[in-house]
């Protein structure tokens, strides 16, 4: 039966491809991308004296990073709306803003190990330092952080360690260490975070290599091997939702940020006290900080500053934390001084850390692009169930 | 005809098919009377209030923009996809129907490759060709709208050839020996008879706009280009409320409402022509 | 085949129709067959050695098989991307025996035995394909919940065990890939047994057949292109699904199908050309369903137009 594909029109066809390759083919290649921000770093900030524009302000950040109330008190000062896209790993932020797919002024929640493509690809300006009246606030061992020397074109937001955050009426908090994410006790209600930088490092502490930038394939390896003994063992979950399941009960044992555990304070049901909650991280932990930036391309980047120093005003980050729950990089604001204002449960001391141990903390650096595929490769090994 | 036999083997055969239909839509009218609740429970029933609709001052769909905005999203884009699709889609239609030759096969084999084609190839190789060839177009709304064109014309021209085929061309012959051009004939006449088809187009190109996921989330940047199903997908497994329930309540009525409307327009139309409703369901058959 | 518009081709009647179909081959040409070499072009690509994004080339000379060689490898391994494969061929697969064993019967009854009141069932089957997708799944996420209404009846049945459905389990992610796409094999498959030459099956009955033998030897048989094509058409696109799993059971590595590593690698890595290798890779697997799908359409169109 004549299906009307014939030889004839096969060879046909496959000429006719080959014609259209050769055509299409320079065409493509000169339409390409010639925007991608490979023009390297950014030198200048904008001027001095700037008026803020009219908005709005265009903010990228994780889903409910900042307090709604903070948000409206920056609009009723400056009469603009803020506008915020949110976003749920670094590495989707740094895709987005890469490729154009989003267009934002302020992005609120750099990671510090990859910042460096920010600046390299002079995505991002320097920061003119005279629309930041609050920058002596910023916490002393971030004045001059390493990932940004000078602190010229970030300033940091929160802080904050990786650890374990449990329910402390289920799990008793004086055992609980990186082995408690391997008991079976607590099948299908444990977690790890969706991040491939920090649930493969964990694997690494937990059998006590420090060195969380490896670049030893067998190293990574075996840590992905590691968490994927969990797959099965715990019926794991990958998510960052830790905040808000724990809470609810449908988490038990979690791999979260400290500050998880204080954003989790909000997510009790009724009737449940805060007890419940307990956060356990190593010493030293992982620490990180997000930092704040402005886009170069950015429309609004007077807003963007002054947004920035709204944020760094001592009482707004206070207002910040109790919605956020992660302890800000303020000078002065650490566990003792949450804990003697009643922000923080004693229970939760742990979720919030003294300049000691944010000194200390071992630190994500950049990976080289080799390097950085064994990591995200034995990632998704881990993660394909495999 | 077919011989109706009562019987076991037919009675057993639509107690089968009655628990399908509860059990295919039963679970979404539970949905939407959740989004009647009073509370924040989104496993039970609570006692009903519009809460959720707009009496909550921050959370109810009325006042939360994070909800109202993807609504916005869904409805202008799939407003538009409709609008800009049927015409391109009909004229292919009417064009393949009639075209002869090698390059009439080819395109219609190109035409049939989307309706085979997974949502996330598509949705991946739309997100590439604009953040790597089409750089200058808009992303956000723009590359959605264009995605969701892109992915519905075939739809519409397979609707309408079916219909075409069912025509034949003897009204338009006629028209034509009565003296009328080409484009007349297809004007005054062609295009009439087609009515039923461009309305079941219509819909078929709406209801698909308003449901697609994973091209819209391909080609989204962020909460300004953010339709309703994205929004139903990133709130859905996190600290939703009914409000999201109410959502989906209030998409589904446009939908149906759409729908709605189109059928009694498509009626009235067949009504005049003489038509059977097995030709319009056998389309939506084909297209499925 | 009638000649109908008493055209011969390549006359100017033929070049007008070609013109009316203009539009739409244009707009499929750029939207449709550049895309799909972008894929390529990124898959056998470089990457920009700062941002670490896409750097597609165009040049099939100059493509670069290294990316898309070490996939293959992970593919072929059991440990590793191959499981994934399998996995997602498994629930596939699960997911396509559910809807026969479901959808068979209730096509054929509404087909050949509803009656008058047909047009109810076909409103009623229709129906889901207005409900948006997402929202009948949150309809099974709100029913799934610990507190909610399937523990409750099962509690109150007295059956084994609360269970919590939404943790990453196989029954989830297969249960509700044939609740998702299950409309989209009934349909056609209603049309298709709404089709069936009724007078052979009467004859089997005349020839003093049982209703069941009837049934094996005659219905069934002649059901199965019906079948075939409504199969393909629901099973293409669970293959590339990733946001049913990721709905039902929120990022469990025990249910990862490949959409999900996809998008792992298009969205949040560095890794750009192994997330289009993987890409090429399902659509080489899918190819042959796709062809064998569009051959019998033409085919059909083919049947139609004489």
């Amino acid at each position: 039966m004549d299906t009307g594909f014939t030889r004839r029109q096969i060879i046909g066809g496959s000429a006719r491809l080959g014609l259209a390759l050769a055509v299409g083919v320079p065409l493509l290649q000169a339409c390409g991308d010639d925007s991608k921000s490979s023009s390297g770093k950014v030198t200048e900030s904008i001027k001095d004296g700037l008026k803020p524009e009219a908005g709005p302000l265009r903010v990228f950040d994780y889903d409910s990073y900042i307090n709604p109330d903070v948000i409206s008190s920056f609009e009723d000062k400056y009469g603009v709306k803020v506008e915020v896209t949110t976003f749920t790993s670094d590495d989707e932020a740094i895709s987005k803003l890469a490729s154009g797919a989003v267009d934002v002024d302020l992005h609120h929640s750099a990671a510090t190990n990859s910042l460096f493509k920010l600046v390299d690809s002079g995505l991002i300006m320097p920061l003119n330092k005279t629309y930041l009246t609050n920058i002596g606030n910023v916490a002393a061992p971030l004045r001059d952080p390493y990932y940004d020397k000078g602190g010229t074109y970030t300033v940091p937001y929160t802080i904050f360690g990786t650890g374990i955050g449990f329910r402390a009426d289920r799990v008793d908090p004086a055992g609980v260490n990186w082995e408690t994410l391997w008991n079976p006790a607590y099948k299908g209600s444990a977690s790890v975070l969706d991040d491939y930088r920090e649930g493969l490092s964990m694997a690494m502490l937990r059998k006590g290599l420090t060195d969380v930038n490896t670049t030893d394939p067998a190293v990574i390896k075996k840590a992905g091997e590691d968490l994927s003994e969990l797959t099965n063992l715990m019926n794991i979950k990958v998510e960052i939702e830790g905040y808000h399941t724990i809470p609810e009960g449908a988490t038990t044992v979690a791999h979260t940020w400290s500050g998880d555990m204080l954003t989790a304070l909000q997510y009790l049901p009724e009737g449940t006290t805060s007890d419940v909650l307990g956060y356990w991280q190593p010493e030293p932990a992982v620490i990180n900080n997000d930092c704040m930036c402005v886009m170069t391309k950015a429309k609004n980047p007077v807003l963007a500053h002054l947004f920035i120093d709204h944020l760094i005003d001592k009482d707004n980050a206070l207002t910040n934390f109790t919605f956020v729950g992660y302890q800000p990089a303020i000078e002065g604001i650490d566990s003792q001084y949450l804990i003697d204002q009643n922000l923080v449960p004693e229970n939760l001391r742990t979720s919030v850390m003294t300049n000691d141990q944010i000194a200390k903390g071992y630190r994500f650096l950049q990976l080289s692009t080799d390097v950085e595929a064994l990591w995200q490769d034995a990632w998704s090994k881990f993660t394909a169930g495999g | 005809m077919s011989r109706n036999r009562p019987g076991q083997p037919a009675r057993g055969l639509a107690l089968v098919t009655w628990l399908y239909v509860l059990w295919s839509l039963l679970p979404v009218l539970i949905a939407i009377r959740i989004s009647f609740n009073s509370g924040k429970s989104r496993s039970t029933f609570q006692s009903p209030s519009w809460r959720w609709y707009f009496t909550d001052p921050l959370q109810s769909v009325w006042h939360d923009d994070s909800l109202r905005q993807p609504l916005r999203n869904s409805l202008k884009l799939a407003a538009l996809t409709m609008l800009i699709t049927v015409p391109i889609g009909v004229a292919m239609a009417i064009g393949l129907q009639r075209w002869r030759g090698k390059l009439s096969k080819a395109s219609n084999g190109l035409m049939l490759f989307p309706l085979v084609t997974p949502e996330i190839v598509m949705g991946v190789a739309l997100f590439l060709v604009f953040t790597q060839v089409y750089t200058s177009v808009p992303r956000g709304f723009t590359t959605q709208l264009l995605g969701h064109i892109t992915f519905s014309i075939s739809y519409v021209v397979v609707i309408v050839r079916g219909r075409l085929a069912a025509i034949g061309p003897q009204y338009e012959e006629a028209a034509r020996d009565l003296g009328a051009n080409r484009m007349q004939a297809m004007r005054l006449v062609l295009l009439p008879l087609l009515g039923p088809a461009i309305f079941a187009s219509l819909m078929v190109v709406f209801a698909g706009s308003i449901d697609d996921f994973v091209i819209s989330s391909f080609l989204s940047t962020g909460a300004s280009s953010e339709t309703v199903p994205m929004k139903i997908y990133s709130s859905g497994r996190a600290t939703a409320t009914p409000a999201l329930n109410a959502l989906a309540t209030i998409m589904l009525v446009f939908t149906l409402a759409a729908v709605g409307l189109a059928a009694l327009v498509m009626r009235r139309m067949r009504m005049r022509q003489g038509g059977g409703d097995d030709v319009q369901l056998g389309n939506m058959a084909a297209v499925g | 085949m009638a000649n109908a518009a008493g055209a011969a081709p390549g006359g100017h009647r033929n070049a007008f129709w070609g013109f009316l179909s203009l539009p739409g081959v244009a707009w499929l040409a750029a939207l449709f067959v550049v895309p799909f070499y972008a894929v390529a072009a990124v898959a056998f690509g470089k990457i920009d050695p700062i941002l670490r994004t896409a750097d597609p080339v165009w040049n099939p000379a100059q493509w670069d098989f290294s990316a898309m060689n070490r996939v293959i490898d992970r593919v072929l391994d059991p440990n590793d991307l191959g499981k994934t494969f399998l996995r997602t061929f498994a629930y596939v697969g699960g997911a396509l025996a559910l809807c026969c064993l479901i959808g068979y019967p209730v096509a054929y009854y509404v087909a050949r035995h509803a009656g008058p009141k047909r047009g109810l069932f076909l409103a009623l089957l229709v129906l889901p394909f207005w409900i948006s997708y997402l929202m009948r799944m949150l309809a099974w996420v709100n029913l799934l919940q610990p507190d909610g209404y399937v523990n409750r009846i099962i509690g109150w049945l007295h059956l084994p065990g609360e269970h919590n459905w939404l943790n990453g389990d196989w029954p989830a992610v297969v249960l509700g890939l044939t609740y998702g796409y299950i409309p989209f094999f009934i349909l056609p498959l209603y049309a298709a047994l709404e089709r069936l030459d009724k007078r052979l099956i009467e004859a089997g009955r005349d020839l003093g057949a049982s209703p069941s033998r009837v049934f094996r030897h005659v219905t069934l048989p002649l059901s199965v292109p019906g079948l075939l094509a409504a199969s393909v058409i629901t099973v293409l696109p669970m293959f590339g699904d990733y946001y049913t799993n990721g709905f039902l059971t929120s990022g469990s590595p025990r249910t990862e199908m490949i959409g999900n590593q996809i998008e792992f690698y298009l969205r949040g890595t560095s890794q750009p050309q192994t997330g289009a290798s993987l890409v090429l890779i399902l659509s080489a697997m899918l190819l042959v369903l796709m062809a064998y799908y569009l051959v019998v359409t033409v085919r059909a169109q083919r049947a139609v137009a004489t």
